[in-house]
């Protein structure tokens, strides 16, 4: 970058993608991914340092809001190229700065120490996204064998709009005590694991939605043993697998 | 790193590559570092959105989908009812709890759905000569904003 073009840059708004080590090299990938899918974050992605940090920024569009879809997939696409080398902080979706010494400033000096200490916690390892689901059919059948009351509500719920509702509410009711019991067990077969974050289930049917985050050399392992399980579950339980990606449930927020 | 464990065929569980749509959506929001109260404020319309996703579970619709499938199984397994025996549990249903017959019954529930609870909303719109249709449409109205109004009451509710 020559100095013309470094003076230019540094005025303009920075769209912060996440935190880095200050001797983190921006991979070939990324400094393109910003501009895939039309998503055009204006200029090619740079890195802003000071001190032992430095932010991974891009010029945010300047005639248009942030939030198209192509915006959020590039805003993972250039934190997932950089943590598949090097370990990254995620800033939060949609952070705009109004130029590089703002950055420094109010980012990378006033948090220096607490960042190289989240840095540290993510180093060398990986976030994966275990999701598991009830297969419908499989575990509404179960739960009628299971709970005669239902299989009577279900009788009756031809009869009208409050049967049908109270027929609902037992099915989810019971999805709700079968998770809470299941749940807790599936996490441990999951293995060892240096941090999870359980998020609540979006859906009756939604098992488990756990963030796990995994040591960069137990990877492999990891994925077998969720294949195992997926295995183990055929039929029943439907197990999807997000990652290797970006710390995003393991930096503190505030 | 990522190509190691790049995406298998052929197995036992679901390996998004490249993540979709959805779960991008659901590993970005309401994630990452924030900048003091800056950033709260310019994602406001986004926590809300990602909080909704979570209400939706203990909801009408939900145990009514529920119910639905539920039924849907019951008559997979047992062969289904002709439409016979469908008809007439159904107009038993609509006279359940009431004095009246199974017809006016019915007739009733169908009386308060087109006119809502009373007749006034007639009153309100004398316009001209419009009859059923036009009152139907007009509690069709006042429904579909009773549901955006609950919608906005609700949001503010997260909000606060």
């Amino acid at each position: 970058m020559s100095p013309v073009d470094s003076d230019v840059a540094s005025t303009l708004a920075c769209y912060v993608f996440g935190i880095v080590d200050a001797d983190a090299e921006l991979p070939r990938s990324a400094t393109d991914a910003g501009e895939l899918d039309g998503a055009d974050f204006g200029s090619a992605t740079r890195l802003v340092r000071n001190g032992r940090v430095a932010a991974v920024v891009a010029a945010p569009p300047a005639d248009r809001p942030l939030g198209r879809a192509a915006d959020l997939l590039a805003h993972d696409r250039v934190l997932a190229t950089l943590a598949a080398t090097t370990a990254v902080l995620p800033m939060r979706f949609g952070t705009v700065l109004p130029d590089e010494d703002a950055v420094v400033e109010e980012l990378l000096a006033a948090r220096h120490d607490e960042l190289v200490q989240q840095l540290d916690r993510i180093r060398d390892r990986l976030q994966f996204t275990v999701k598991a689901r009830y297969e419908e059919d499989a575990v509404l059948r179960e739960i009628m064998a299971t709970h005669p009351e239902i299989t009577r509500l279900r009788e009756r719920s031809a009869a009208g709009f409050d049967d049908q509702l109270r027929l609902g509410e037992a099915v989810v009711g019971a999805l709700t005590q079968l998770r809470e019991q299941e749940a807790p067990a599936i996490v441990s077969e999951l293995g060892p694991h240096d941090g999870a974050v359980e998020r609540a289930p979006g859906s009756p049917e939604e098992l488990l939605n756990v963030a796990l985050l995994i040591p960069a050399t137990d990877v492999d392992r990891f994925v077998a043993r969720v294949e195992r399980l997926g295995e183990q579950h055929a039929g029943r339980i439907r197990i999807r697998l997000v990652g290797p990606s970006p710390a995003y449930d393991f930096v503190e927020t505030d | 790193m990522t190509q190691a464990v790049a995406q298998r065929r052929g197995s036992y569980i679901d390996r998004p590559s490249p993540s979709s749509l959805a779960d991008v959506v659901e590993l970005i929001l309401d994630k990452g570092l924030v900048i003091d109260a800056y950033v709260r404020v310019s994602l406001v319309g986004i926590e809300l959105l990602t909080i909704d996703a979570r209400i939706v579970i203990a909801s009408v619709d939900t145990y009514l989908r529920f119910a639905e499938a539920t039924n849907r199984l019951d008559l997979y397994e047992h062969g289904g009812k002709d439409l016979g025996e469908l008809t007439q549990s159904l107009t038993e249903g609509g006279s359940r709890g009431k004095t009246k017959g199974a017809l006016d019954g019915a007739k009733d529930k169908v009386g308060e759905l087109l006119h809502g609870s009373d007749d006034d909303s007639d009153d309100s719109d004398d316009d001209g000569e419009g009859g059923g249709s036009s009152s139907s449409s007009s509690s069709r109205r006042s429904r579909a904003r009773q549901s955006s109004s609950r919608r906005r009451s609700r949001t503010e509710d997260d909000d606060g």
